[in-house]
């Protein structure tokens, strides 16, 4: 599960305010502390007011100063409109408002690169020929049972926990300070494939849409190659 | 385009000759009920439906229409359809159950095929949501529902972008336009504590999404939940699928391994609830859509492990109740579906099916 507003993988707790979800951070950016307080905190605090100031401010850097009055020109949506709704008006509206579309759909999926089939060209996978047997009905406690215990959901292989591999990337030493100033060409592959996670776990959603055509391109070469 | 007389015609052959896709028997049905595979597109020239006028949505209709294999599918333009066919679709998993998308209905049209396991539905949302549905598991669905979304690419125009892919009003489809949902009855890991949080977690690190089955607004009645897909961007069909196989058999062991608990750790009064629940929905007069869903949850939970032979009752039958009830037409916090004669027709419907099983 994501957090609603950044996109980050929920990895703690679980915030959900008026129906939307939240990560700790960005609860606490929307001035939410109260819902991550525990009763003791609240009781020991003597500054608590303060916080809530503190939270304001960093509230207030958060607004968005961009032009909301875009407006697009086929089909006539505003920026508005879109970011009320979710939903764009027309084609030409991914090009109106192509970054906040990217921007939400990092939110939503943490990605916005395609990656699908093309029209009128079959995926290429074998859901139809592959006979899926029927599970076993004979689960034998210890062998077959998982486990739903949450302390059991120690992730394996593909399960990995985002946290842990944002935590590989940073001991790899890529910050967004270095990719920023980073001469593209000269980062490898896997390289520009960690920035893209880094810089949309960040928000830096320019720097990744830089990175993410950066590969692309190189990929696209190499298939033409 | 069909006219409205003729289009009634074959709406009334349809509903007397229609088979119910959800009655055929399918894979691991114990836990889960259905597998289905929606693909939304938008054809190029269009505005997106929010932006689409009146005069531009008929002519999408018709191209739509045109578009469509007549030997195949049945249907058409919403408007002309009678209350008993909304009915019917409802209960077949094509319309919802409070069947919002008749609003405006002669902005939409649906077609569907005999058995109305494939339909395309064109208005509701996105110009176009191919959906492919079976009974129990079945990732078939994903083929079916690609080979009609084919078709319909090499007839129409479709609004495809390199960068995004297959291009959607609500931007959170855009890329491949796919959705994978299993919808699941898990009595056991909802009775287990913590078992349904720790459910979440797990689908989440497949980056899927679970969530009770309920409308907007409802309030979740039953132990059946949805297990849906979520990325269209930065992923292929076939991972999709892929992690969505290994996420339902992980889904599929931890029911049945919860079930194996409870029905051998208490067995005595799993076995008496068990009894005394089948004998609610067998011999009840009146029963609400809560208190049959609840009675069929512990149903499933013990039938594995009845060994009095006493009651007959195959999966496929506990399925179809399931479903016929998930799928009343209206919403359960509806009054109507709380009166007395709702609570009579539905207890009826029950002891009926479950006579014939008998």
């Amino acid at each position: 599960m994501r957090c609603e507003r950044c996109g980050k993988e929920l990895t703690n707790r679980i915030i959900k305010i008026n129906g939307v979800t939240y990560c700790d951070n960005c609860a606490r950016l929307m001035g939410y502390d109260r819902f991550l307080r525990e009763p003791s905190d609240l009781m020991g605090n003597p500054f608590a007011p303060l916080d809530q100031i503190a939270s304001s401010l960093m509230q207030m850097s958060e607004l968005d100063f961009g032009n909301s009055t875009l407006t697009c020109p086929k089909c006539g949506m505003t920026l508005r409109e879109f970011e009320n709704e979710g939903r764009v008006g027309c084609i030409e509206c991914y090009n109106t408002f192509n970054e906040n579309i990217i921007r939400e759909m990092f939110k939503q999926q943490g990605n916005s690169e395609y990656a699908g089939r093309l029209p009128a060209q079959s995926a290429d996978t074998d859901a139809e020929t592959k006979e899926i047997p029927q599970i076993k009905k004979t689960a034998k406690p210890g062998i077959e049972t998982v486990k739903m215990d949450p302390s059991a959901n120690k992730a394996t292989g593909k399960e990995e926990t985002k946290a842990a591999s944002v935590k590989e990337e940073e001991k790899g030493g890529l910050t967004i300070e270095q990719l920023a100033k980073a001469d593209l060409g000269m980062l490898s592959d896997d390289d520009l494939e960690k920035g893209i996670k880094i810089a949309a776990e960040a928000e830096e959603y320019k720097l990744a849409s830089r990175l993410r055509d950066e590969l692309k391109g190189r990929k696209d070469g190499g298939n033409n190659g | 385009m069909l006219q409205g007389s003729e289009m009634n015609l074959k709406a009334e052959r349809t509903v007397a000759i229609m088979a119910e896709w959800y009655t055929n028997e399918g894979k691991d049905n114990d836990v889960v009920l259905s597998t289905k595979a929606c693909i939304v597109r938008n054809i190029k020239g269009y505005n997106f439906m929010p932006r689409l006028d009146d005069k531009e949505c008929q002519s999408l209709l018709e191209t739509v229409d045109n578009a469509v294999d007549k030997s195949i599918y049945n249907g058409g333009n919403a408007a002309d359809f009678d209350n008993e066919t909304i009915l019917r679709l409802t209960r077949l998993q094509i319309l919802g159950r409070e069947a919002s998308q008749l609003v405006e209905p002669e902005r939409k049209a649906f077609y569907y095929n005999d058995d109305a396991s494939l339909s395309i539905t064109v208005g509701c949302g996105e110009h176009l949501t191919v959906k492919a549905m079976k009974q129990g598991h079945d990732i078939g669905v994903y083929k079916t529902a690609e080979k009609e979304a084919l078709n319909l690419e090499s007839k129409l125009d479709i609004a495809f972008s390199e960068n995004y892919g297959f291009l959607t009003s609500n931007v959170r489809l855009a890329g491949t336009g796919l959705k994978i949902l299993y919808t699941v009855s898990l009595p056991a890991i909802s009775k287990t504590e913590g078992g349904i949080a720790a459910l979440t977690q797990r689908v989440s690190q497949y980056e899927w999404t679970i969530y009770p089955f309920a409308d907007r607004g409802e309030i979740a009645d039953s132990d059946v939940y949805i297990i849906a897909s979520v990325n269209t961007l930065g992923v292929t069909e076939d991972e999709l699928l892929k992690r969505g196989e290994m996420l339902i058999t992980d889904v599929i062991k931890a029911e049945r391994a919860c079930r194996e608990e409870i029905a051998t750790s208490k067995k005595e009064q799993s076995a008496d609830i068990y009894g005394r629940s089948y004998g609610t929905l067998r011999y009840a007069g009146m029963i609400s859509r809560s208190e049959a869903l609840q009675a069929l949850g512990w149903i499933r939970l013990y039938h594995d492990y009845d060994d009095s032979g006493e009651i007959k009752l195959s999966w496929n039958t506990l399925d179809k109740i399931t479903m016929d009830i998930l799928w009343e037409p209206g919403a359960p916090s509806r009054k109507s579906s709380q009166s007395a004669a709702s609570q009579k027709y539905r207890a009826n419907g029950i002891r009926n099916i479950l006579k014939g099983d008998e």
